[in-house]
């Protein structure tokens, strides 16, 4: 069986936990609890007809008191960069988290997910926004961990894409 | 030659059209394929160019032995390890420093590494032969140790083997996916892969949060009972999860392991992109260091005999010292009794104080030697306190004792006490036994004193001539008073024996006073044959008297048949009864007249 080792990254807060949950165990905790170092979870998912077994390494999410450490992801081979849809700031500082990724791993496959977005009409990215990131080449996920809307098929996606790579 | 001329001719005109006809092909040659003609000659000049050659290859030859490692294949290393050898050879011999100064890096961390590692077994064993010599296991092990001759440290490894490795994770280190996963039969495990990104997860997290380098790793975690054990490879990291304490040498056993997979499978953990499937060959190998536990299995088998000999020497030995306790209780109660009946001694009392006996009491200086009765029961003098005070004792035994060693009576008396009363007998000298009757009253113990028996030795000698005069028997003829032809020697005898007595007697008081008995047979009538008698006696008085006997204490008498010497049914009877005896008396001086009367009264019967 082929297995994946799959980063989430992006700013503390983003629902990267919450993400992982809904994907393994299809829950969804409205209780913060914010992620000390790694917790490592995986599942197995179907792509190009085999079984791939996905392992999940969410990250503790960056903030000014604790920098991510880049060791954490050495051979993965996959990574969900993401930022909730409602602060606009865990949008850019995913995208220069991306940065220091890509300069020190080079480029490796990689989906954008915009999380909560159960909660639109807090939404404060507009589409011309969506337009600009989709330009830069990112496949870019509105997802809800807590409705679990597009957090299925973003793996997926990410999985097929690390197979085809 | 015309003809050739001829032939020639048009031969001539056929190469001339054929020249031509060449030129016009070369023309069309050239007009179709010059210009790969001209790229032809370029390749062949660039082949020929060995310059132009080396520059070529210098361009591909990395991309190529790229590509050739990829394929995984051996032969590129084969081809280029004795060139490699023999360059760094090579290049220590110009220059030792070059390599040196490249390879120092490298060293330095290895060396500390291995002699690390090396502390840490030692360290490790070390602390568990301490913790192991003061418990109640180590104690079993130690007479374990003495019993098989083996060094303790050797019994205290062998047991020390009581762990179980209940999970081998062989871990690709860069990703942190699990490559292979191995768990002991029974052992419930949560998901590996979880498991086995969390290490990694863990294993970065140390490193970076103490800033080590990428070849210092986390070498073991501890959970409780449980103990997981982390060595790293270039590529991979084989994790084992045990139970209990295993040895250090286990992880040596680790680390052969983790090195033979690394070398084994360099290439697929090079490569490695998710696909587990060439791990599962590896199985074979770590199933090894999850079978390291059954090592023990037999020696802990073995335990209970151990802990049963030992039992059973405990028991045996517990067993002895009663019995032999309980024979030296027996053996010394049995003194006790013995000592008590000791004339002499006397026991107050005693006390067992350990191994020692204590007897108090008091005993007579003449008595047995305590110390001596001790050794003749079989036992210990050195065991025996005997704290006997000195006193006299009033024991018959002890009073004859003491009364032998004041004394000093001649071997001819014997001495023995009955309630105080000294009892002497035999004999012995005047001397002797005027001493005895001087002395013996004043002895410890001696309330009276028996020489009844106890005959003076000097007035033996007075009855020993009394005896011998008493056997002579003095013969006469049939009807006469004249002695029988050959008797004068016996006759003589008498006389002497005679004077003796009357010597002797009177230095001891004494008066002896001699019968002379006068006997007839039954021959002839009584009337005569009594005054024949007393004729026969008073013929050895004359007799006598004449050989210078005094006639004092002489006195003859006749008795006539009346006592025979024997009976008369021979004639040497006959012959014995026609006689003269003598019967001697003694009395003390002054007191003769008893005798006196004791004489007359056989007068009558003249």
């Amino acid at each position: 069986m082929i297995q994946k080792k799959i980063c989430m990254l992006g700013s503390f807060s983003v629902g990267k936990t919450s993400l992982v949950r809904r994907f393994v165990t299809s829950l969804f905790d409205e209780k913060y609890h914010t992620t000390i170092g790694v917790k490592v979870d995986k599942k197995i998912v179907k792509a190009n007809g085999q079984d791939v077994t996905l392992v999940l390494w969410d990250i503790h999410g960056e903030d000014v008191y604790q920098k991510m450490r880049m060791s954490y992801l050495r051979g993965m081979s996959g990574y969900l960069l993401v930022a909730d849809g409602t602060r606009r700031q865990t949008l850019d500082d995913a995208l220069s988290l991306n940065e220091r990724v890509v300069q020190e791993f080079g480029r490796i496959p990689a989906l954008l997910l915009l999380n909560k977005y159960d909660l639109t009409d807090q939404w404060e990215i507009d589409s011309s926004q969506g337009a600009k990131l989709a330009a830069a080449g990112w496949n870019v996920f509105n997802t809800s961990a807590k409705t679990g809307d597009a957090v299925e098929g973003a793996f997926l996606q990410l999985a097929q894409a690390t197979l085809d790579k | 030659m015309a003809e050739q001329a001829q032939r020639r001719a048009p031969m001539a005109q056929a190469q001339e059209k054929s020249l031509d006809n060449n030129h016009a092909y070369e023309e069309l040659r050239h007009l179709i394929v010059a210009p790969e003609t001209e790229g032809l000659a370029a390749v062949e000049e660039r082949l020929d160019n060995l310059e132009k050659r080396t520059e070529d290859v210098s361009e591909v030859v990395a991309e190529a032995i790229h590509m050739r490692r990829a394929t995984g294949d051996q032969a590129l290393a084969d081809a280029l390890a004795p060139t490699i050898q023999e360059t760094l050879r090579e290049s220590v011999r110009r220059d030792p420093h070059v390599l040196a100064d490249a390879l120092f890096p490298v060293m330095g961390p290895a060396i500390r590494k291995s002699i690390t590692e090396t502390l840490r077994s030692m360290l490790q064993s070390f602390n568990e032969a301490l913790d192991n010599s003061f418990s109640a296991r180590g104690i079993q092990w130690r007479i374990e140790a003495m019993r098989t001759g083996r060094p303790f440290a050797e019994i205290v490894m062998m047991h020390s083997l009581m762990y179980r490795v209940e999970q081998v994770f062989l871990i690709h280190r860069e990703t942190g996916l699990v490559l292979n996963h191995l768990v002991a039969p029974t052992v419930a495990t949560q998901d590996p892969d979880m498991i086995a990104g969390m290490l990694s997860a863990i294993q970065q997290f140390v490193r970076d949060s103490f800033h080590s380098r990428s070849d210092e790793t986390l070498g073991s975690l501890n959970v409780g009972e449980l103990q997981v054990w982390i060595e790293e490879s270039p590529n991979a990291v084989l994790a084992a999860v045990i139970r209990g304490h295993a040895p250090a040498d286990f992880r040596q056993a680790m680390n052969e392991t983790l090195e033979d997979i690394q070398r084994h499978y360099s290439s697929a953990l090079a490569n490695f992109k998710g696909d587990a499937g060439p791990f599962r060959g590896a199985d074979e190998r770590l199933s090894k260091l999850l079978e390291t536990r059954y090592r023990q299995a037999p020696a802990e088998k073995k335990k209970p005999r151990t802990l049963m000999i030992v039992g059973g020497v405990a028991a045996a030995l517990l067993l002895g010292w009663l019995a032999y306790s309980t024979y030296l209780l027996i053996e010394w109660s049995r003194f006790l009794s013995q000592l008590k009946k000791q004339p002499g001694i006397v026991v107050v009392s005693y006390t067992k104080d350990g191994r020692t006996f204590h007897i108090q009491g008091f005993r007579d200086p003449l008595a047995a030697d305590p110390k001596l009765l001790v050794s003749q029961a079989g036992l210990d003098p050195e065991k025996a306190d005997l704290q006997l005070a000195p006193y006299y004792s009033l024991d018959d035994a002890m009073i004859a004792e003491r009364a032998e060693k004041l004394l000093h009576p001649p071997p001819t008396v014997k001495l023995a006490a009955n309630h105080g009363e000294l009892i002497a007998e035999g004999s012995a000298s005047q001397q002797w036994i005027t001493k005895l009757e001087e002395h013996a009253p004043w002895i410890a113990g001696v309330t009276k004193v028996d020489d009844s028996h106890l005959l003076n030795s000097n007035l033996q000698q007075l009855y020993t001539l009394k005896t011998s005069l008493e056997s002579i028997v003095l013969l006469f003829p049939i009807g006469r008073a004249e002695l029988e032809v050959g008797q004068d020697a016996k006759l003589a005898e008498a006389q002497n024996r005679i004077r003796e007595l009357q010597a002797q007697s009177e230095g001891f008081h004494q008066t002896a006073t001699i019968d002379l008995v006068g006997h007839s047979d039954t021959t002839g009538i009584e009337g005569t044959n009594l005054v024949l008698s007393q004729q026969r006696a008073e013929q050895i008085r004359r007799f006598l008297m004449k050989g210078g006997v005094k006639r004092d204490g002489l006195r003859p008498s006749g008795v006539g048949t009346t006592q025979p010497l024997r009976d008369e049914t021979t004639e040497e009877g006959r012959q014995l009864n026609r006689s003269v005896t003598f019967k001697v008396s003694f009395a003390p001086v002054g007191n003769a007249s008893a005798s006196t009367s004791n004489a007359s009264a056989a007068s009558p019967g003249n």
